[in-house]
């Protein structure tokens, strides 16, 4: 055998940076600090001024005050807590349920497959946020209630997603060529198929966590979801639409930030999906 | 060739770039090719040599994210570069039209075959019924042209097997009339015995309607049996152009001469195959001077200094990018030692544990669209330490054999032991048998891109098979066992470090072997590991395959549809014809005078050298 001529690596190529998907990820990060230390930031939003009332914007309030003279600049950024916190826990919560069932279903096939697969099919055909509504309504309501329904609601679009993903990877020669090494059932499916599996799961999640924004700020303006007076982007739009002639941004700023942030987690979630697909293209 | 008439078609300096990265990559670097009217001419080049996207720049059909950078492209005096897409979009059917690849793909497949060629008529749309009938004899006269009857017209493609379908392929593509046709790789997805049908159909039709031919190959004899000259791209330039025959018998670069000489024969085995080194550099890693240097034997250092150029050589009608020719020319032509081929018994010995025993062997793939009978009565025996080669057409069910003997897929009934571990009929083996079955029997897949996990640096794939195989073990001993483990098959000890998309697909599939080799297994499948890869690159595995199983003594079984591979490394072939064994024996005997009429069809398939080629349009479909 000649000794081969050793090409240097290919040098990794980063895909340029679009300037949208820097804006996103700018906007989800500054979402992402206003609902972890928000509330602590800024402990003044509950402060009351019974006195002044609804008022319209000005240099002391950004955006005005509601009908308790609470600063809507705090309140929606206190309020980013409850509305982003619990989506990401459906997302996170849904994305669990939806590889543990996903890969069993997936690689094992069969009985667990076909019963993973009747229970997808069940709740999908189950109207999610009427199912929540219901489920919220006879429960008597409440934020914990609200998020646990929506993780099992989303999980079957999940637990399909990466069924598939996992069929496709499942008869990959080197899926293959795990298995003929006498390697154990579990570790070719943690080891070699999981992997090659989450890149596709993680984009999932943030659409799903988009989903959820919608989802619970919609829960949240029924009175499903979190207590009154809680600051929250949907409570506060259904308590302060009546207030639109007198400050509009009360209700205009949380219903803004909800598309904000459901925009930008859609956008970025599509972005990594494709990157991820183009690159098992490749 | 000094054709006074305008020619069909003139390139003159084409530059390609890729545009989608930082900066732009030459993928073509100045090709230049003429084809006269009625000509044939070749295009010739492994992967990544840029065959294809220089006919896809003709007739303006670049992918996505590449682009003309320069040069000149001339259809019949017209510039085809300065045209708009609606003149260029004119230009295609009618004088320059495509034939691709893949026959499973490139028809429509809810449109009867003689709609397809219906489309393609210069005719307007026929209007009452004589026009009709005129119509149906004129697609009928088309599918007589590519030797299908007449019935074909009104069935859809998938009723058809794939030498059929490139026939319809050509008859659609030709209904235009063109004046030149270019052939993309229209044999490479075919079966052996379809090959050269297909060529002689589409030298036939050149000869029969006078038109050029461009015949783009990766297989220099493919380019030889049916083309007049014959260019060799590597890299996105032209390093030889000449004659079929002039090229064939006498290189006048050392790239042609290193592809000819790694190429298998089926007539002559050869001590060991000699291979080109390396492979063929990236867009972006070629330096200047010429692309080749790195993998010449006859390299100085002013070819990597001096800008390549193709000169035509005195007095004699062909060209060379050699620098170096004058003074290499008696060297060119490798030595290959011809070696006899082995001679076993016609009947394998029995034995105490052969590496695999098949015996009656069935496997029916039942679906809604009916039962496939993978397997009917299969029986072979591999004893150790030989090597059995397993050829057939595509769907003949050798893959489910080795998939059967891997534990990957289940038998229905007979026998089958590997190694002396009988294997249950009708369910997959359990952990304890595939433990078992792991340290006998291991495979290496055909598609390099697929065979590594894409996340798992080589060292970690490696390491893996070596825990499952001898169980855990510290660190320091493991590395030291990957860096042998590559060294065995080649490969520096650095890529161990490296991920599978660092490497190349003959580097890949080195890995790959190296896991099989991890477990030391007493039999290794090989199914068609070597079939995806370029012939120089396939010539380094061949070789690396047989030195392996020469040191180690483990017994092979060769999954091919390759008959040039089979002589080179097989001692004994079985064949394998719509689920059955129809032919048993050593390769001398099977392939020299071969008994069953499938074998010999297959023989016969095989692309013959220069000026061997028959005008027969009507050869059996």
């Amino acid at each position: 055998m000649t000794p081969e001529a050793v090409a240097p690596p290919a040098p990794h190529r980063r895909r340029s940076r679009s300037p949208l998907a820097v804006v996103c990820t700018a906007v989800v990060a500054l979402l992402a600090v206003a609902a972890v230390a928000g509330q602590w930031l800024l402990p003044g939003w509950a402060d009351q001024d019974l006195a002044t009332g609804v008022s319209m914007p000005s240099a002391a309030h950004w955006f005005g005050t509601d009908e308790l003279g609470r600063d809507i600049a705090q309140m929606v950024v206190a309020g980013a807590r409850s509305t982003l916190l619990g989506a990401a826990l459906v997302a996170v919560g849904s994305m669990l349920v939806g590889n543990v069932l996903g890969l069993i279903a997936g690689y094992h096939g069969g009985l667990a497959d076909l019963l993973v697969r009747r229970w997808a099919d069940l709740l999908l055909a189950l109207p999610a946020l009427l199912v929540t509504i219901v489920v919220a309504g006879i429960g008597g309501g409440g934020y914990a209630l609200a998020v646990g329904a929506l993780v099992v609601l989303t999980s079957p679009a999940d637990i399909r997603l990466v069924r598939s993903a996992v069929l496709e990877q499942r008869h990959r020669s080197y899926v293959e060529a795990a298995q003929t090494l006498g390697l154990s059932r579990t570790t070719v499916m943690l080891r070699h198929i999981w992997p090659n599996v989450l890149p596709v799961v993680v984009a999932n999640t943030l659409l799903n966590f988009a989903g959820a924004v919608v989802a619970l700020s919609s829960l949240s303006f029924l009175g499903l979801g979190v207590p009154p007076g809680a600051p929250d982007w949907g409570r506060m739009l259904s308590e302060n639409r009546t207030l639109l002639y007198d400050n509009p941004s009360a209700a205009l700023v949380p219903a803004l930030l909800i598309i904000v942030a459901a925009v930008a987690l859609n956008l970025l979630g599509d972005r990594l999906f494709e990157a991820f697909t183009d690159r098992g293209r490749s | 060739m000094s054709a006074p008439a305008t020619p069909l078609l003139t390139v003159d300096g084409l530059r390609v770039a890729s545009v989608g990265g930082e900066r732009p990559l030459p993928l073509l670097d100045g090709v230049s090719l003429t084809v006269a009217p009625g000509e044939s001419v070749g295009i010739v080049g492994e992967s990544g040599s840029g065959k294809s996207l220089a006919v896809r720049a003709v007739v303006g059909l670049l992918p996505p994210g590449t682009r003309v950078t320069g040069g000149d492209v001339r259809i019949g005096g017209t510039d085809a570069l300065a045209l708009g897409p609606a003149a260029r979009h004119a230009l295609r059917g009618r004088r320059v039209t495509l034939l691709m690849q893949d026959p499973f793909t490139m028809l429509h497949p809810q449109l009867t075959v003689g709609r397809q060629i219906a489309d393609g008529l210069r005719t307007a749309r026929p209007r009452g019924r004589a026009a009709r009938a005129e119509r149906r004899a004129e697609i009928v006269r088309r599918l007589t042209e590519v030797g299908l009857e007449p019935e074909t017209a009104d069935r859809y493609p998938h009723e058809l097997s794939g030498g059929m379908r490139q026939r319809v392929a050509a008859a659609a593509a030709l209904a235009g009339d063109p004046e030149l046709l270019i052939a993309d790789e229209p044999t490479t997805a075919l079966d052996a015995a379809n090959q050269r049908a297909v060529l002689d159909l589409l030298r036939g039709l050149q000869r029969g309607r006078g038109m050029g031919l461009v015949l783009i190959t990766h297989d220099l004899r493919v380019a030889f049996s049916a083309c007049d000259r014959v260019y060799v791209l590597y890299a996105g330039r032209v390093l030889e152009h000449g004659a079929s025959a002039a090229l064939e018998s006498d290189p006048r670069h050392p790239y042609t001469a290193g592809l000819l000489a790694s190429e298998p024969s089926v007539r002559e085995r050869y001590a060991a195959l000699p291979a080109v080194p390396g492979f063929v550099p990236a867009p972006g890693e070629r330096g200047t001077g010429c692309p080749f240097a790195d993998r010449c034997a006859h390299v100085a250092p002013e070819c990597r200094t001096t800008d390549l150029t193709l000169r035509p050589l005195p007095g004699e009608d062909r060209s060379s990018a050699c620098l170096r020719l004058p003074a290499i020319r008696g060297d060119l032509t490798a030595e290959r030692v011809p070696e006899p081929t082995p001679e076993v018994a016609e009947e394998t010995a029995p034995e105490e544990a052969p590496a695999l025993d098949v015996r009656g062997a069935d496997r029916v793939f039942r679906s809604a669209a009916g039962d496939h009978r993978a397997l009917r009565d299969v029986s072979l025996s591999v004893p150790r330490g030989t090597v059995l080669a397993l050829v057939g057409e595509s769907g003949s069910g050798k893959t489910t054999l080795a998939r059967i003997a891997m534990g990957l897929e289940t038998f229905d009934r007979g026998e089958v032991t590997v190694g002396g571990l009988a294997l249950p009929a009708g369910a997959r083996p359990d952990v304890a048998d595939r433990r078992a079955l792991a340290e006998r029997a291991q495979i290496v897949f055909q598609d390099p891109y697929a065979s590594l996990n894409p996340l798992r640096t080589v060292g970690a794939t490696l390491r893996e098979a070596l825990v499952a195989a001898s169980g855990k073990q510290p660190r320091a001993r493991a590395d030291a066992a990957v860096e042998k483990l590559l060294a065995q098959v080649g490969l520096p000890a650095a890529y161990a470090r490296r991920r599978p998309a660092a490497l190349s697909g003959g580097e890949r599939q080195r890995v790959a072997v190296a896991r099989a080799l991890a477990a030391r297994p007493r039999l290794l499948i090989c199914d068609e590991a070597v079939a995806a890869l370029d012939v120089s690159v396939q010539a380094q595995l061949l070789n690396l395959l047989t030195r392996l199983q020469r040191e180690e003594g483990f017994a092979v079984l060769f999954i091919t549809h390759d008959l040039g591979v089979v002589r080179q490394i097989a001692d004994r072939v079985a064949v394998m014809y719509r689920g059955e064994i129809v032919e048993q024996g050593s390769t001398a005997r099977v392939l020299d005078a071969p008994a069953h009429p499938w074998t010999r069809r297959m023989l016969d398939g095989l692309p013959q050298s220069a000026g061997a080629g028959t005008a027969s349009g009507a050869a059996d479909a």
